[in-house]
């Protein structure tokens, strides 16, 4: 029986290997293919992540709820007495997001081909879509913090690169290097996080640390707070104690904050992801949509038994105001693809939230459902904006095809894509039916159980994420309102403008029929107002009381969703009458939603002008003083060897001048004499002999 | 009465007109002539002082000694001279300077 398990798991792992390694190798492919365009690029692309697709649905039936944990590793390299590892853990967290990840990116290939077709740049375009999706699976399947940390920057890096895709608009550029920049602080973050927790336990291994017989939840659940191992938990040694002061632990929690916050753009790093929709609008609804940003939230998921009550509530508090802010913010935004970003960052919110208050389960399934209905809302702007640059190439217009305020009226030229928004819009929102409603309402329950018995100021959290619910409802319909329904705003200007468009083609239908019958209750739970009948929920493991929900179970979702009813009816009045601005566009609580809280600003005034001038400063001291000091130095040197030159040429050399002037003139009267003129000897002969006599005579 | 003092001027006299003849002619026979005047100085000289040797005339016979050994010196001489015309086709001493360096 063992063998037998044995063998099943080699065969799970090696599928895992392709279905990671199939997209890499598709990047690699692409790379090599010749041309700038050619269509070979995307099948190549597609067909690896259908591969891939398939794989991880095996993997994924073979070992979600069998209770089985799949774990391999190979020694990689030793560091001092550590080995490291090279392997992969396979439990419910990582097949599920597997196959989400899976899930997601084969639609939007699909999509991509189609959406992509007239672009020059399209065999980059797949190379780094496959080369995304091969770091992002990576992610979700590693089993050690070294290489989790390797995909996280490769999940960068390749978000880096597709942001940035159309590296000629000066805007994306801009938008690449902001996402890059906050995600590196981010990275400091997780860096830290994973060096205090190697410091401490000497292991980076993802099961030791935080698995089910882990040392961490040992540590934690005999005493939380206090890092103390007991002696017991099946990893740690007897005799063996890991102490870790709470400041430590506090620092290693804030650089995992820190990380999830700039990956899944939360407070105080969101402000890089609406930017980051410059990149094309099928990249933003796989990777800023769907599951990159998601990777924040896996990574508190993989790491969740590490942090104790006062972090949780950080969590919590840090999620719940994300979600509402973004919310506000998604209000009065006129670009399409910006409200869908904020309603992307409020939404992480609310994952962020409820790992805070302790509705792991419900946060990780709020997360497939959102990639779902999220992606989906994205391929729809994507066709809209499509469609409007088509209106505007065709006539020749200058208008902004992401501006919401030059639609309308689509729903008749285009019903497949406005069914497919209606769909995902109503999930976000949370109406009954969806898959939104089960994961929210599961959200929403549990914030109102866990505030309980602990003080009217806990009590702001559930009743925040409630408004941001309605707040969602609001902007959702001003959004379908707005674009779909009316007649074209661009008629009231251009009278005589013509259109041509319509859904688009099999490539356009395919990807959102399938996401949106994702959206809907009954891939999730047959019970479409029960989350906790759903089978994604009771396949994560379960945390919390369970007391009183009755009550919760009827109340909350009952008037939420009435109330919520009463505001998309409202919102529906509102914008269906085609003003422009039917608000004040000069209150403060709109020019605050208009400019998306300052943050920008705020950002730019006190860290951005701040570290540039910090950058000179430094710059100036570098040329004023170092390179001035190491310049006096070389002057004085030069000073030096000129003067010890000036010695060496008049003095020693002049010297060595003298002797040789003095011998070559004793040297040049001495050969006067040796003329060879033999009467010369003898005159000379005779004045020497003259001379001595003269001489003698006068002495 | 002719003194000691006269023969030893001639003779000085002769010795410097020898020394002037070899340090400036241009002729190696005139050179030559100039050693013939100088030898004549010096015999004169032992001639004249062999007044104090009036048994033995020993200046006398050294100086007729001093003739003959001068005629040999002469022939020798200027059959050098000759051979040094054969090879220079000069016989100025100024212009053969094959000695200097």
């Amino acid at each position: 029986m063992n063998n037998f398990l044995q063998a099943i798991d080699t065969l799970t792992i090696k599928f895992t290997l392709a279905a990671v390694l199939l997209p890499l190798l598709a990047f690699l492919i692409n790379l090599v293919i010749p041309g700038k365009h050619n269509k070979i690029t995307g099948w190549v692309s597609t067909l690896a992540i259908l591969f891939s697709c398939v794989l991880s649905a095996t993997i994924f039936s073979k070992v979600w709820n069998t209770g089985h944990l799949v774990h391999q590793q190979f020694a990689w390299f030793t560091v001092g007495e550590t080995q490291a590892y090279v392997g992969v853990l396979l439990n419910n967290l990582s097949v599920l997001m597997l196959l989400l990840v899976n899930l997601i990116a084969l639609p939007v290939h699909i999509y991509s081909m189609a959406y992509m077709k007239d672009d020059a740049g399209y065999n980059r375009y797949f190379s780094f879509l496959s080369f995304f999706c091969f770091s992002m699976l990576a992610l979700v399947v590693v089993d050690n913090l070294v290489l989790f940390y390797i995909a996280w920057e490769l999940v960068g890096f390749s978000s880096y690169l597709l942001i940035g895709f159309w590296f000629s608009r000066h805007k994306a550029v801009q938008a690449n290097k902001k996402a890059f920049i906050m995600n590196r602080i981010g990275d400091i973050g997780l860096l830290t996080a994973i060096l205090i927790i190697y410091a401490t336990f000497h292991t980076f291994d993802i099961n030791i640390l935080f698995g089910d017989h882990s040392i961490i939840k040992a540590i934690t659940v005999y005493n939380r707070g206090e890092w103390y191992s007991p002696l017991t938990g099946s990893f740690t040694i007897p005799g063996v104690s890991y102490h870790l002061d709470d400041i430590w632990q506090f620092v290693a929690f804030i650089g995992i904050f820190l990380a999830v916050a700039a990956k899944s753009a939360q407070f105080p790093l969101h402000t890089w992801l609406p930017d980051a929709m410059e990149g094309p609008t099928s990249v933003s609804a796989l990777i800023h949509a769907a599951t990159m940003v998601a990777a924040g939230v896996f990574l508190l998921g993989r790491v969740y038994p590490m942090f104790n009550g006062i972090e949780l509530n950080i969590l919590a508090i840090v999620g719940c105001f994300t979600a509402f802010m973004a919310a506000t913010v998604a209000l009065t935004q006129n670009d399409l693809k910006r409200i869908l970003a904020y309603s992307t960052i409020s939404q992480l919110g609310y994952m962020v939230m409820a790992m805070g208050i302790g509705a792991y389960s419900s946060s990780l399934f709020h997360l497939v459902t959102h990639a779902f209905f999220k992606c989906l809302l994205f391929l729809v702007a994507g066709i809209v904006i499509h469609q409007m640059a088509h209106i505007r190439d065709d006539n020749k217009l200058d208008i902004d095809p992401q501006n919401i305020q030059n639609m309308g009226g689509l729903r008749k030229k285009m019903p497949l894509t406005f069914i497919a928004a209606l769909i995902g819009g109503l999930a976000l929102i949370g109406l009954p039916f969806t898959s939104g409603y089960l994961s929210k309402d599961g959200i929403l329950i549990q914030a109102f159980q866990w505030s309980q018995g602990k003080g009217w100021l806990f009590m702001l959290i559930p009743a925040f994420a409630i408004l941001t619910t309605w707040l969602t409802a609001f902007y959702v319909i001003r959004l379908i309102t707005k674009v779909f329904f009316g007649d074209l705003k661009l008629r009231e200007r251009f009278p005589n403008i013509k259109l041509h468009i319509g859904d688009g083609g099999w490539r356009y239908a395919v990807p959102l029929l399938f996401l949106a019958a994702g959206s809907l209750f009954p891939v999730f739970s047959f019970n479409p107002f029960s989350y906790e009948h759903s089978w994604l929920y009771h396949g994560m493991f379960q945390t919390g009381a369970t007391a009183g929900e009755g009550l919760f179970h009827v109340i909350v979702p009952v008037g939420v969703n009435i109330f919520s009813v009463l505001v998309i009816y409202a919102a529906y009045r509102i914008y269906a009458k085609q003003k422009t601005n039917p608000f004040s566009q000069t209150s403060m609580l709109y020019r605050l939603s208009a400019n998306e809280w300052y943050f920008d600003e705020i950002y730019k005034k006190y860290i951005v002008v701040p570290v540039l001038a910090m950058g000179r400063a430094t710059f100036r001291l570098d040329r004023r003083v170092i390179d001035g000091f190491i310049h006096s130095v070389a002057y004085a040197g030069m000073a030096l060897a000129k003067a010890a030159m000036w010695t060496d040429r008049y003095i020693i050399d002049g010297f060595l001048n003298l002797i040789v002037a003095v011998v070559q003139s004793i040297g040049n009267f001495a050969r006067r004499f040796q003329g060879g003129k033999v009467q010369y000897y003898i005159y000379s002969m005779l004045v020497v002999i003259l001379v001595i006599f003269i001489l003698t005579t006068l002495i | 009465m002719i003194s000691l003092t006269d023969f030893l001027v001639v003779s000085a006299v002769l010795f410097c007109v020898g020394l002037y003849m070899i340090v400036s002619k241009q002729n190696a026979i005139q050179v030559l002539i100039g050693i013939e005047l100088m030898l004549n100085g010096a015999i004169l000289n032992m001639v004249a002082f062999s007044k104090y040797d009036r048994i033995n005339n020993g200046g006398q016979m050294f100086a007729l000694f001093a003739i003959v050994l001068a005629a040999a010196t002469t022939a020798v001489a200027l059959a050098i001279i000759l051979n040094v015309y054969k090879q220079y086709k000069t016989i100025d001493p100024g212009s053969i300077n094959k000695l200097g360096d």
